[in-house]
């Protein structure tokens, strides 16, 4: 050809807009020697700065003031109290993932998919638990679904509220993994294709798109999950005698004993988080983990 | 095994017209291409033939059968995607079955099917690769086979060879054509590369600004094109402002000298016409040679290499000579083995065959400034 034409050119010209991209950033690691020791004294300093006072609380959890002993953590263990809230606060925290996938999930694909204009305002909507104080959700949740309930319904007494709660609260992150999923796939176009081939709504969410954003939503659920299971002041506003309340209530009379659960509490939480990572890591390379799930 | 009509399509996006009072018949197991330049309406076009946008106005038939209203899973038409859209989830097998799956065939017969695609388009060893793992053109035949598989009415296929790279291209869209006919399939290919179309299509549509501008065999549209637009958009083409001298005649005046031209005995006498010339008709004149119909004069300023022939661009006049309406470019194909000849700078006198030369009528909104424009890239 002697002339391209337009398209072509914008095509070549986006290809140049990368190269320019790609030589940055290869010039970027290029650094002396000397400076390398900076990011390893980074790291150090913040390993040490996580890790000590981890150290503190497991050395005066499990110690009886003078020698080390496992009793705090078995007496802790031993309580029908501990195993009520735990109980109490798993369910909840399962409850409130499966409910929050269940509604969280489709709505974003709705969203990227048919109201595009309204992603903004989502956006802004579900990073709203982040700056309304627990409190006002609190007062809110037993305006609406306490006694004087303009929608009849009278909830405070059931576990069924703090789900709703949890839900509005885990939104910023419940929302923003799926939805970074679905940005991460081209859900329309995936969308369309499986149009063209007969496939309904339906069929599309359940064969294309949720395989394609199955990270997105596990790492939704767990973090979720982990949100609902370190909770406090919601629950205990509401008068519920969830895992956080019922630490809460211990550290008073038993200290060790209560930082002894803090220790499990947070093994729970890091293995959360190491699932999640493992689960990454498989989808990363390679995306194995992703298609065994399909 | 589909016979598809577009009845008076309009679609508006905003106050911006798309594609505009669109009329085309695609007959059984026909190809016919959609041609134009960037944001003329093929897409538009394609994706509301195939239910992903509704028209503002018009109909869609198929078979007799009007199915404007019905949304695009519910069309039975194929689509390949600019950028395939394989489901990534999906291993190349997995996504041929997954039409047949939705329209709950037996597995046995989806079985075989699949076998018998991934047989036909060359993808029996990468059966169950993921699309990530495939080339371009293996993705490129995963999509179109996954298109083909559930028997579709009618094909669409929108740039489908865009995203591999020239080499493979060429090979591709022999084979698509190859396919296309095998299966006896109905198809619309959308491409803004005249190359694509003119090469493996029996019609082309040629659009502009959301219109057809023109319709007509790949030979029709290159050789015996209708308007400036589609002259100046597909391939290189020497225009020249001309007069119909005399309609019965069938003569055209150009700078004083008169000579025949195919079509002037369509246009009325006296009004201002387009002679059209392709570069590779065009011919210098040997020296002391006298020939009959009109010639051009001037010194070469470029020379193209383009294979076995070379393309001069050829300056029309001279510097000093205003008598003429001042200088302009004419390109004129030559074989390159003796292109040396017309160096640079060298000074060439170029003959415009008769029988080559075609008179169009110039609508107002072609005026240009110049007398004779070299335009549009070169097709071949
Ligand atoms: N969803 C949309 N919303 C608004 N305008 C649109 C939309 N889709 C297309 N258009 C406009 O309609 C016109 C035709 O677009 P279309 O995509 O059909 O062009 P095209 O011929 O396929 O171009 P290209 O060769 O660049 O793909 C363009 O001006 C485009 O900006
Ligand atoms: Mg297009």
């Amino acid at each position: 050809m002697t002339a391209p034409t337009p398209g072509v050119a914008i095509e070549a010209g986006h290809e140049a807009t990368q190269a320019i991209g790609a030589q940055n950033g290869r010039q970027a690691p290029r650094s002396r020697p000397g400076r390398s020791l900076l990011p390893a004294l980074i790291i150090v300093g913040a390993f040490l700065y996580y890790v000590l006072p981890l150290i503190a609380t497991a050395s005066f959890a499990l110690s009886d003031g003078r020698h080390f002993t496992l009793a705090p953590l078995t007496d802790a263990l031993g309580d029908p109290a501990f195993h009520d809230s735990i109980t109490l606060s798993a369910g909840i925290a399962v409850l409130t993932t499966i409910v929050s996938i269940l509604i969280v999930a489709p709505t974003s694909y709705l969203i990227v998919l048919r109201f595009r204009r309204i992603r903004t305002l989502m956006d802004f909507v579900t990073i709203l638990p982040f700056v309304i104080p627990p409190i006002i959700l609190t007062l809110g949740l037993r305006q609406v679904y306490g006694a004087d309930s303009p929608l009849g319904v009278d909830l405070v007494d059931s576990p069924l509220l703090l789900v709703a709660g949890y839900f509005v609260l885990s939104l910023p992150f419940t929302y923003r993994a799926v939805d970074n999923a679905m940005r991460a796939i081209d859900v329309v176009l995936l969308t369309e294709a499986s149009e063209s081939l007969g496939a309904g709504g339906l069929r599309t969410f359940r064969s294309v798109i949720l395989p394609g954003t199955l990270l997105g939503i596990i790492s939704a659920a767990l973090l979720c999950f982990t949100t609902v299971m370190g909770e406090f002041t919601l629950a205990s506003l509401l008068g519920y005698a969830t895992f956080p309340v019922f630490l809460n209530n211990v550290y008073a009379s038993a200290p060790r004993e209560a930082t002894s659960l803090v220790i499990v509490s947070f093994m729970i939480t890091w293995a959360g988080v190491l699932a999640l990572a493992v689960v990454g890591r498989r989808a990363g390379g390679g995306t194995t983990a992703l298609r065994r799930a399909a | 095994m589909a016979r598809l009509e577009l009845h008076g399509i309009t679609k508006r996006f905003g106050d911006q017209v798309a594609v505009q009072d669109f009329d085309l018949t695609v007959g059984d197991g026909e190809l016919v291409s959609f041609l134009g330049p960037s944001g003329c309406g093929k897409t538009t076009t394609l994706r509301i033939t195939a239910g992903f946008e509704f028209p503002d106005s018009g109909s869609i038939v198929v078979n007799g059968r009007d199915i404007t209203a019905l949304p695009a899973n519910q069309r039975g038409m194929g689509m390949v995607f600019q950028g395939y859209a394989l489901f990534p989830n999906m291993s190349a097998a997995d996504n041929i079955e997954y039409g047949l799956k939705v329209r709950k065939q037996p597995t046995q017969k989806r079985r075989q099917r699949v076998a018998e695609m991934l047989e036909l388009f060359g993808l029996s060893h990468v059966a169950k690769s993921y699309p990530s793992q495939l080339s371009g053109g293996q993705q490129q035949r995963t999509a179109f086979a996954r298109a083909v598989a559930v028997e579709p009415s009618v094909l669409l296929l929108d740039e489908p060879l865009s995203a591999v790279d020239a080499k493979v291209r060429e090979e591709l869209r022999t084979e698509i054509r190859r396919m296309q006919l095998r299966l006896g399939i109905t198809a619309i290919l959308v491409t803004h590369d005249q190359a694509e179309a003119l090469s493996i299509s029996d019609r082309v549509v040629v659009m502009s600004q959301g219109r057809i501008e023109e319709v007509g065999t790949p030979s029709q549209i290159y050789a015996e094109p209708r308007s400036e637009f589609t002259a100046s958009f597909i391939g290189a083409m020497n225009e020249f402002r001309v007069r119909i001298a005399s309609r019965s005649g069938g003569l055209v005046e150009r700078d004083g000298v008169q000579f025949e031209a195919t079509g002037a005995a369509d246009l009325p006498d006296g009004s201002d016409g387009l002679l059209l010339v392709r570069p590779e008709s065009l011919e210098p004149v040997e020296a002391g040679a006298a020939p009959v119909g009109p010639v051009i004069r001037g010194r070469v300023e470029v020379q193209t290499f383009l294979g076995s022939q070379t393309r001069l661009l050829v300056r029309e006049g001279s510097d000093l000579d205003t008598s003429v309406h001042g200088s302009r470019l004419v390109a004129v194909d030559v074989p390159s083995a003796a292109a040396g000849r017309w160096p640079p700078g060298a000074e060439i006198a170029i003959a415009i065959p008769i029988r080559a030369a075609r008179v169009i009528a110039v609508r107002a909104s072609d005026l240009r400034s110049t007398a004779a424009v070299v335009t549009g890239p070169q097709g071949r």
